[in-house]
């Protein structure tokens, strides 16, 4: 999988070195949003954090139907948590395959340590069914978890996520909402101390992933 | 924001489409839209897809991207990602002289309701349609699911 993106690395460096003489700097750079941080220059996906966070303390529904108890069922595991709906095109199924992919190339052992789970802000449309079937196609090994809104809200607002509950636009679309975050938890302390914003790619999580399966800094 | 400049940049070049894109002085009046880096990212059921270009305008006619079709699905929908939300849009503008990028984690197309889940390898043919310029069709090369050109 990795290796795939190497001949395109040096092709697109390649053009990039024939470019600044071909069509020196264009008047694009005036243009590119203000937004857009790929450009950052610390190059570190992981934000460690000063003040981790407890565990979120709610009990919600996993894909089979059953009670999860997040804190006692994640207890002294590395878990990553994300807060998406299925309903999303682009970021929330991009955020689960960069962490799915990451995950298949660690060794078995930290494979089974490590507990990834999807909580959803959109409860109303991803029932245990559909987001177990959405879940399945990209890592069966990962956790869906639905519930309440409030609870889940409660829960991600413990750890720093804001999310606001499913509305209707004016053609009476739903619009929903994913976290901005994926929150890693220390298998040592219990506590949410790493953060990866939503331009994490799956290289960044397969560099820091052993290390937040021994509970250290990426 | 330099360096995805030239990024950008480089793959409109190797796509072939840069020697055009050198030149910013076509005065005809009409839009002179160039569309690059079309991709979508293989997605994880049939239910939806996202599809993500750029078109570039190297004129001094503005244009809108009002509308997108496509065999794969009857509900084509052009979408704009604000504070972690996607919400619909009836336009997307194209500036003179501007471009529209159409990126992960920003403004995407949406399908929903495919008649098939895409997978890797494939194209999905797609028609843009532009007010000035009308309708301009694109293949979609079908990527992993993790793709990101802006990363790359």
């Amino acid at each position: 999988m990795r290796t795939k993106y190497v001949p395109a690395a040096i092709a697109f460096a390649v053009a990039a070195a024939l470019t600044l003489t071909a069509c020196g700097g264009s008047d694009d750079k005036a243009k590119s949003p203000v937004t857009d941080v790929s450009a950052d220059t610390s190059n570190k996906a992981a934000t460690v954090l000063d003040r981790p966070f407890t565990k979120p303390d709610f009990v919600l529904t996993d894909t089979q139907g059953k009670k999860f108890d997040f804190r006692e069922r994640t207890k002294g595991r590395p878990t990553l948590i994300y807060f998406g709906y299925t309903h999303c095109p682009d970021v929330c199924p991009l955020t689960m395959s960069n962490i799915a992919l990451a995950k298949r190339n660690l060794p078995k052992a930290d494979q089974d340590k490590l507990q990834v789970v999807f909580v959803t802000t959109d409860p109303d449309r991803d029932t245990p069914e559909s987001l177990g079937k959405w879940l399945k196609a990209q890592d069966p090994s990962f956790i869906g978890l639905t519930g309440d809104f409030p609870t889940i809200q409660a829960g991600a607002r413990s750890i720093g996520i804001g999310i606001d509950p499913a509305t209707k636009d004016d053609k009476g679309n739903v619009v929903s909402m994913h976290g901005a975050q994926v929150i890693a938890f220390s298998p040592k302390t219990d506590q949410g101390y790493v953060l990866y914003g939503d331009s994490t790619t799956a290289e960044d999580y397969t560099k820091d992933l052993p290390k937040i399966i021994l509970g250290e800094n990426p | 924001m330099n360096r995805r400049t030239t990024l950008a940049s480089a793959i409109a070049l190797t796509a072939g489409l840069a020697l055009a894109g050198c030149s910013s002085d076509s005065s005809d009046g009409k839009p002179d839209l160039k569309v690059s880096q079309a991709f979508m990212p293989q997605p994880v059921s049939a239910d939806m897809a996202g599809g993500f270009l750029v078109v570039k305008n190297d004129s001094k006619t503005a244009d809108k991207l009002t509308k997108v079709t496509s065999d794969i699905s009857d509900d084509v929908t052009i979408h704009e990602t604000k504070s972690q939300k996607m919400q619909e849009v009836k336009s997307f503008d194209i500036p003179a002289n501007g471009r529209l990028d159409l990126e992960r984690g920003g403004s995407h197309i949406m399908f929903m309701g495919l008649k098939k889940k895409p997978k890797q390898g494939e194209k999905v043919s797609i028609e843009l349609h532009f007010e000035k310029t009308g309708t301009v069709k694109v293949e979609l090369p079908v990527k992993e699911s993790t793709y990101n050109p802006k990363h790359h």
